[in-house]
């Protein structure tokens, strides 16, 4: 994925690997960073997708969608700093998270809320990578086929919610 | 889904409108839930004060939802200690509020609520001088900043008087309502249309991205309050909506 192709409002499908993880997730992150510990995955070139999946079924890898990530914008700096590429959520986000996408030339992308049953269909597979104690939250490698994302806020820090920027 | 969801997506054309419209189908045909989030439960029990129950209504609510959320394919969302947070991994406990009332009837209504929308509530601890107009703008604002957080288009819930702690519950019982559901005093009603006006006038719209509406409607729900204060409870519920009410009598 090519991010400085990507404008504020582009539509696109997206295939390839998406790393699942959200808030407690990323607070266990920030404090194993905090204590100089290694982190359990990395995080270079990835695509965070904040999103905890429901349960598997015989046919399905389980119900998924994004989660707010407005809830996740104090961690944005520390996943840009490991080298991750874009996020993945629903929702508008502060100011922080428009700065930091303009500063590091990253992107944020929104995927279809209240869409789960339809975005389990393009899951191909699913692994836990980390914090499997977490449950829901712990921390998923996914590969996805023709994943409906949009672009909310680009590389340069345009962002799509800045009408309604309360 | 709600027929009434399911018609207004029909006719939404705005962004992912395609996969929303698939998705209804797809949950249908997979028995997977509408979102990964299948909620926390929220339970309203109104219990005649001649109903004997064999065990307290929260264990025997508990032991539904457990039920269901093992037998389904649903996501465990609850933790058992709000700074711990350990997933409790069977979706309970639930929230049970209990009104006592007369007679030989036991009606339990529900919400089916997730945590995306639950962030959008806020109370409002209003001067008791606060004009009807006051009132619409505290709401409004708030929406205003938040509602594209949330899911939208969100039901809305207020509840205004009783004690802070009472409005909150009253927003909340207020989204228990069907969509039609007017409120009974002529006044509240017409301010419930002109507070859905106002919300649907910010055009946040689906998704939060300026197509469609913002809001499918409000209910209000009132109690009395004391001389110094006008609380404001202000919950909202997100698009699709998910409510239900169970009615057993004699």
């Amino acid at each position: 994925m090519k991010i400085e192709e990507l404008r504020a409002g582009d539509e696109l499908l997206y295939s390839g690997e998406l790393l699942l993880m959200r808030d407690a997730a990323q607070k266990r992150l920030k404090m194993l960073l905090e204590e100089g510990e290694e982190l359990p995955v990395s995080l270079d070139g990835a695509i965070i997708f904040y999103a905890g999946p429901a349960k598997p079924t015989k046919d399905s890898f389980g119900a998924i969608g994004p989660t707010t990530s407005n809830r996740m914008d104090a961690f944005l700096e520390m996943l840009y700093l490991k080298g991750v590429l874009a996020t993945v959520g629903k929702g508008k986000r502060g100011q922080q998270a428009v700065s930091l996408c303009k500063e590091y030339g990253r992107a944020y992308f929104l995927a279809p809320s209240g869409a789960a049953a339809a975005l389990a269909g393009r899951i191909s597979s699913m692994t836990v990578v980390a914090f499997d104690d977490l449950g829901t939250e712990a921390i998923f490698r996914v590969r996805v086929k023709d994943f409906p994302l949009y672009v909310a806020i680009d590389y340069l820090g345009n962002d799509v919610f800045i009408k309604n920027r309360g | 889904m709600d027929p009434a969801i399911v018609e207004l997506l029909d006719h939404y054309e705005g962004p992912f409108s395609s996969v929303l419209r698939e998705n209804a189908i797809a949950a249908k045909e997979t028995g997977l839930p509408i979102c990964q989030d299948t909620g926390f439960l929220e339970f309203f029990v109104f219990q005649g004060n001649e109903v004997a129950l064999e065990e307290p209504i929260i264990e025997t609510l508990n032991s539904a939802v457990k039920k269901v959320y093992n037998d389904k394919p649903y996501r465990y969302s609850i933790v058992s200690d709000p700074l711990k947070r350990v997933n409790t991994r069977d979706n309970t406990p639930v929230v049970c509020h209990l009104f006592p009332v007369r007679g030989d009837r036991l009606e339990i209504r529900f919400l089916v609520k997730g945590g995306g929308s639950e962030n959008l509530s806020r109370l409002f601890m209003l001067n008791p001088t606060a004009t009807v107009d006051d009132l619409v703008r505290t709401v409004v604002e708030s929406l205003k900043e938040s509602a594209a957080r949330g899911c939208p288009p969100l039901k809305v819930g207020i509840g205004i008087g009783g004690s802070s702690d009472k409005a909150m519950v009253l927003a909340k019982l207020a989204l228990t309502r069907s969509f039609d559901e007017r409120h009974h005093d002529k006044d509240y009603a017409a301010l419930e249309e002109r507070i859905l006006g106002e919300i649907n006038d910010l055009k946040i719209g689906y998704q939060g991205l300026g197509t469609g509406i913002t809001a499918y409607s409000v209910h209000i729900e009132t109690y009395p309050s004391h001389i110094a204060i006008m609380p404001v409870g202000l919950a909202t519920d997100c698009y699709i909506a998910r409510k239900g009410r169970v009615i057993l009598e004699d």
